[in-house]
């Protein structure tokens, strides 16, 4: 720590806490400039909110240790009276019986491809969608847009059948394009998009217009760059909802080789009879990996926004 | 509001103002050509199924037979029907704790992380771990951290000075707000991510600006960051409490409904009523009732957010 | 239970007469209408990709062998959601030309809704039991090939170890939870940390004890004549003989890992249990250690002597669809799963058939490590199993408030009576 005076007590604010809170409430990056010049107040204080952070993220991670730890452990100690926090008896084997006893290649490659082609479908027509009732102005709009909220009030249980008699009749059923239709026109995507676009000032647009850009033009050069921070949180969304999904690939998916990584691991325990939990865990945490790196690659996107450089004036 | 307000002074004008309903008609086509790629999908899929499920309310459809229309009645046994009474009261209660706990957490959590402070990253993904961690691992954990002899929990709400504390998810009165708690634990990561996408549509000339005249953190916290994340509150709150009604899942594998109903909520009553009893006629009645319950609580946060934007 | 036994009886008498024509006394009748031309049929069943060695590919392939020109393909489906992927399956018309019956239950409104084809004239043979399961309104809508009752499986080595006498068939509820008071003394005397007993989390464990052996019916919508049962459960529970049920749901205990770890000396469950244990003790998922079965204990000591419990069978219907020649090689096959030879192959796979005579009961005991001893044959054939659920669509609806009672009762937030009160107008309430 070195005796430079940090800039914020130059302006005035005497206290390290304070500035702290300063940075949660102004939502920008703390100056990186700064960092080298802090007094020792503030180490303690930062010292005090991390280690709150740490028993927070254990709080948060418990859960999950516990899956990896019952990844490692024979099918019958997994639940057990007391929990065992750690396995008595070592099983490593599971991660490697998860790759060679079940075909979990196959239903990674599935529920990849799923993941990927949905989220895409996704934001590309929920962005368009979004577009049409933000700021395009016609009769019914409105209604229109509560009709498509108010289908996801709709428990999917109740009309899972119907769907799923039409889907056959469409003769999709047991294919992939089924879940890609069911989950690539979703109104939730329509509705993220729809609300970013509200805070985007409309004034720019106006501007564009004036120079000549058509509405599709507004939507390609204008909205879309500046809506990065809601575009990667609905990828990162969709692309989890579709990776985890169970029931629709419960009942689309009948043959093997289109299994995705959910209905395929609980496959392993879906029969009491010979139910193996060690190895069903051991595909779990294998199966959250892709979404750890989906999550650590595109979190930048949702924290440093370009909307704000983008917002001059 | 002003668009149906303009649509409607247009289309009694004359026709000397042909040009003005022309380009109405122009944006009208072109807002349905955005649209259409997402609508055609939806409608297909979702709009189609849904629609017949109004219908089927009203019948005694039962899948294979041939649906015959009943009318009201479906409706009038509901009123009648002790158990969906039960699920009715479980769901509110439920999302009474969940909508609010959730909203406040998810936010702080966006608030906190919403830094580049080392480290935060690594909280942030912590954060959203609960979301994609198994259901069956976080009831177990959970379970273990409830347990009303030995768990945590009540180990130090007894050091703390509480004799008798609550049996949580083995009692028919704490069961319900037990779960509410592990749902909010488990989505507040979730929502945290759309709050955090909102955060980013916050001018940071507008704080600076906010911080010359001499406001502190709340005063910007209430006068700069609540009214820029509007929209995005005004989703998080629809989707928030849409979801809290239909909430089904975690409550499955943690008490599957019990003790007794203590956790019995609609979507699980509609469950069973299609899907074990085979009533889909009934059930779709209940999901109808249940769709205008978000209906309306989504209606009256629309025009609340509408007066508030205007 | 008198009178549910006569109900069956005189359903079964109705069917018989109602076929009077098409009985053959032995034999594999329907099948004299099947020619000989190439017949292909689906059939739906479950965990194929786990279990390669499975009853419905036996029972198939043995099929297969006496009528060549019949193939059977196995169409798998999720164990856990059976019934609901049937019955989209049913409804968007894309099903199976034989359907498994994995839950009676389902029975009523697959054969309600003209999904399942009229079997009767497939005669249910002498020996036969559970096929008054898929009796509906007179008409047989499947047959079954397998019917697991409830027995007590106890470990020899920890039995001994207390220094307690094992089971010796003639035991009342009363002496299954003094039994387990002298093993919870002689297990900690013996420096073991198991449970005396396990009574995993079903709502059936108590209940269809006392339904069955009360002689009662739940349908009619009194739920009283548990009580008794459930003072014995809660007892067991308090006393510390077995896991509360508020535990055993918490850490999702499974069945499997308490006695086959040796966490409990005894636990009631289906013989459906004895194939999964060899497995495990063969493959070292279990413990090694001497077990056997026993019959499961009953309300009084004259019970004893005609031990009665509970059980399903699993059984196998026709689409409705089905006509001419594949109708016809759907009802042979049907013919061939409740005969001798299909129940030897599945006894042969330490499965429990329907059918037990001595040449199955040779096959059963023959395999190694099954236990071998008197009581265990007796435990496994001489029990009287009634049915857990009947052929009414009144049943998932009991169910539905049976399963709440149960939790209600047993982790000790409510009393039973109000409990039971409560269960019995949720029923009423909903079956109308």
């Amino acid at each position: 720590m070195s005796a430079t005076e940090p800039a914020v007590v130059r302006q005035g604010e005497p206290e390290s806490v304070k500035q702290g809170l300063d940075d949660i409430a102004q939502h920008v990056p703390s100056p990186g400039t700064g960092r080298g010049a802090r007094s020792a107040g503030r180490g303690i204080a930062r010292a005090f909110g991390y280690l709150v952070l740490i028993v927070a993220a254990i709080g948060l991670l418990i859960p999950f240790f516990w899956t990896i730890s019952s990844a490692l452990k024979p099918a019958n100690d997994v639940f057990t009276v007391p929990v065992q926090w750690l396995p008595q008896t070592w099983k490593f084997d599971n991660f490697i019986d998860v790759w060679t006893k079940v075909d979990l290649l196959t239903w990674f490659r599935n529920t990849l491809l799923l993941a990927v082609v949905v989220t895409i479908l996704q934001v590309l027509t929920g962005s368009l969608a979004a577009y049409g009732f933000a700021r395009m102005k016609f009769r019914g709009r409105d209604a229109l847009f509560i009709g498509y909220i108010a289908t996801i009030a709709v428990p999917w249980q109740s009309y899972m059948i119907t769907q799923f008699i039409l889907v056959s009749k469409m003769g999709l059923a047991n294919t992939l394009w089924a879940i890609i239709l069911l989950q690539a026109f979703s109104a939730f995507g329509v509705f993220l998009m729809k609300q970013y676009y509200e805070t985007i000032p409309e004034e720019l647009s106006e501007a564009a217009r004036i120079d000549g850009l058509s509405e599709y033009g507004i939507w390609r050069r204008i909205m879309l760059p500046l809506s990065t921070p809601a575009i990667a949180s609905l990828v990162l969304l969709t692309f989890v909802t579709v990776w985890n999904d169970y029931l629709g690939p419960l009942i689309y998916l009948r043959n093997p080789d289109l299994w995705t990584i959910q209905l395929g691991l609980q496959t392993l325990v879906s029969n009491q009879f010979e139910a193996d939990y060690g190895l069903m865990f051991a595909g779990l945490v294998v199966s959250m990996i892709p979404i750890a790196i989906v999550f650590v690659a595109g979190q930048k996107y949702f924290i440093e926004g370009i909307a704000t450089s983008g917002m001059k004036g | 509001m002003t668009a149906i307000a303009t649509d409607a002074s247009v289309s009694s004008m004359p026709p000397a103002h042909r040009r003005g309903s022309k380009l109405r008609r122009r944006n009208t086509l072109i807002g349905w050509s955005f649209i259409l790629p997402n609508f055609l999908g939806f409608a297909l899929l979702t709009l189609i199924p849904v629609l017949a499920l109004f219908y089927l309310g009203f019948t005694n459809w039962n899948i294979f037979g041939t649906a015959k229309w009943t009318g009201l009645a479906n409706f009038q046994r509901l009123i009648g029907d002790t158990t969906f009474h039960t699920a009715l009261i479980n769901t509110f209660y439920y999302a009474l704790i969940h909508i609010p706990l959730s909203f406040v957490a998810a936010l702080g959590l966006a608030l906190l992380l919403n830094t580049k402070i080392r480290g935060a990253a690594f909280f942030r993904t912590a954060a959203f771990f609960p979301y994609i961690t198994s259901i069956v691992a976080i009831a177990v954990v959970w379970n273990l951290l409830f347990s009303p002899q030995y768990g945590p929990i009540n180990e130090f709400l007894r050091f703390i000075g509480i004799a008798n504390p609550p049996g949580w998810l083995q009692s028919q009165e704490w069961a319900m707000p037990a779960t509410a708690i592990v749902s909010t634990w488990r989505d507040m990561g979730y929502y945290m991510i759309l709050f955090l996408a909102g955060l980013q549509a916050v001018p940071r000339e507008l704080h600076e600006a906010a911080r010359m005249d001499g406001a502190g953190v709340w005063q910007r916290f209430w006068n700069v960051t609540m009214p820029c994340l509007r929209p995005t509150t005004f989703f998080v709150t629809v989707m928030l409490t849409i979801n809290s009604f239909k909430v089904f899942d975690l409550i499955l594998v943690m008490t599957g409904g019990g003790p007794g109903n203590a956790t019995l909520v609609l979507s699980q009553f509609i469950y069973n009523q299609g899907f074990e009893q085979n009533n889909f006629g009934y059930a779709s009645a209940a999901s109808i009732v249940l769709f205008f319950i978000c209906l309306l609580v989504t209606i009256g946060q629309f025009l609340i957010n509408k007066k508030r934007s205007a | 239970m008198y009178r549910k036994i006569t109900m069956a009886a005189a359903v079964t008498a109705v069917a018989a007469l109602a076929l009077a024509g098409c009985s053959g006394t032995s034999t594999t009748t329907p099948s004299a209408t099947l020619d000989n031309s190439p017949v292909k049929l689906t059939m739906s069943a479950w965990n194929l990709a786990a279990t390669p060695t499975n009853e419905f590919k036996a029972l198939a392939d043995a099929f297969t062998a006496e009528h060549p020109n019949v193939t059977i393909e196995l169409k798998d489906y999720d164990a856990a959601k059976y019934p609901t992927l049937v019955t989209a399956d049913l409804a968007a018309g894309t099903a199976t030309d034989l359907i498994t019956i994995k839950t009676v239950v389902d029975v009523v409104p697959w054969a309600e809704g003209g999904q399942l084809a009229d079997v009767s004239d497939v005669k249910i043979g002498d020996g036969v039991k559970g096929g008054a399961s898929y009796n509906v309104d007179g008409k047989q809508y499947a047959i079954p090939y397998r019917l697991d009752g409830n027995v007590i499986y106890y470990n020899k080595d920890l039995f001994k170890a207390a220094g307690v006498a094992d089971p010796d068939g003639t035991w009342t509820w009363d002496d299954y939870v003094a039994a387990a008071e002298k093993l919870k003394t002689g297990l900690a005397a013996a420096g073991s940390k198991a449970l005396p007993a396990y009574q995993h989390g079903w709502n059936t464990l108590t209940q269809n004890f006392a339904t069955v052996q009360t002689g009662n019916d739940v349908l009619k919508g009194d739920f009283s004549y548990m009580k008794p049962y459930y003072e014995r459960t809660l007892k067991m529970q308090a006393d510390g003989l077995q896991l509360p049920l508020a535990t055993v749901t918490a850490n999702k205990t499974t069945y499997q890992a308490q006695f086959g770890k040796q966490s409990a000396a005894m636990e009631i469950m289906g013989t459906w249990y004895v194939s999964t244990l060899v497995a495990q003790q063969a493959k070292g998922d279990a413990d090694k250690f001497a077990w056997g079965i026993a019959p499961a204990p009953q309300k009084d000591a004259a019970a004893t002597k005609a031990p009665v419990t509970f059980g399903d069978p699993t059984g196998i219907a026709i689409n409705a669809k089905l006509e001419g020649n594949k109708l016809a090689a759907a009802k042979a096959f049907l013919a061939f799963i409740e005969s001798e030879k299909g129940a030897s192959k599945l006894a042969a796979m330490a499965i429990t058939p329907a059918f037990i005579n001595d040449a199955v009961t040779a096959a059963y005991f023959g395999l190694a490590g099954v236990p071998t001893d008197d009581l265990s044959k007796k435990a496994w054939s001489g029990q009287k199993i009634l049915p857990q659920n009947l052929p009414n669509a009144k049943q998932p609806v009991a169910n539905t408030a049976l399963v709440a009672m149960h939790s209600a009762i047993l982790t000790g937030s409510g009393d039973i009576d109000k409990a039971i009160a409560d269960a019995q107008a949720q029923f009423k309430n909903s079956a109308g």
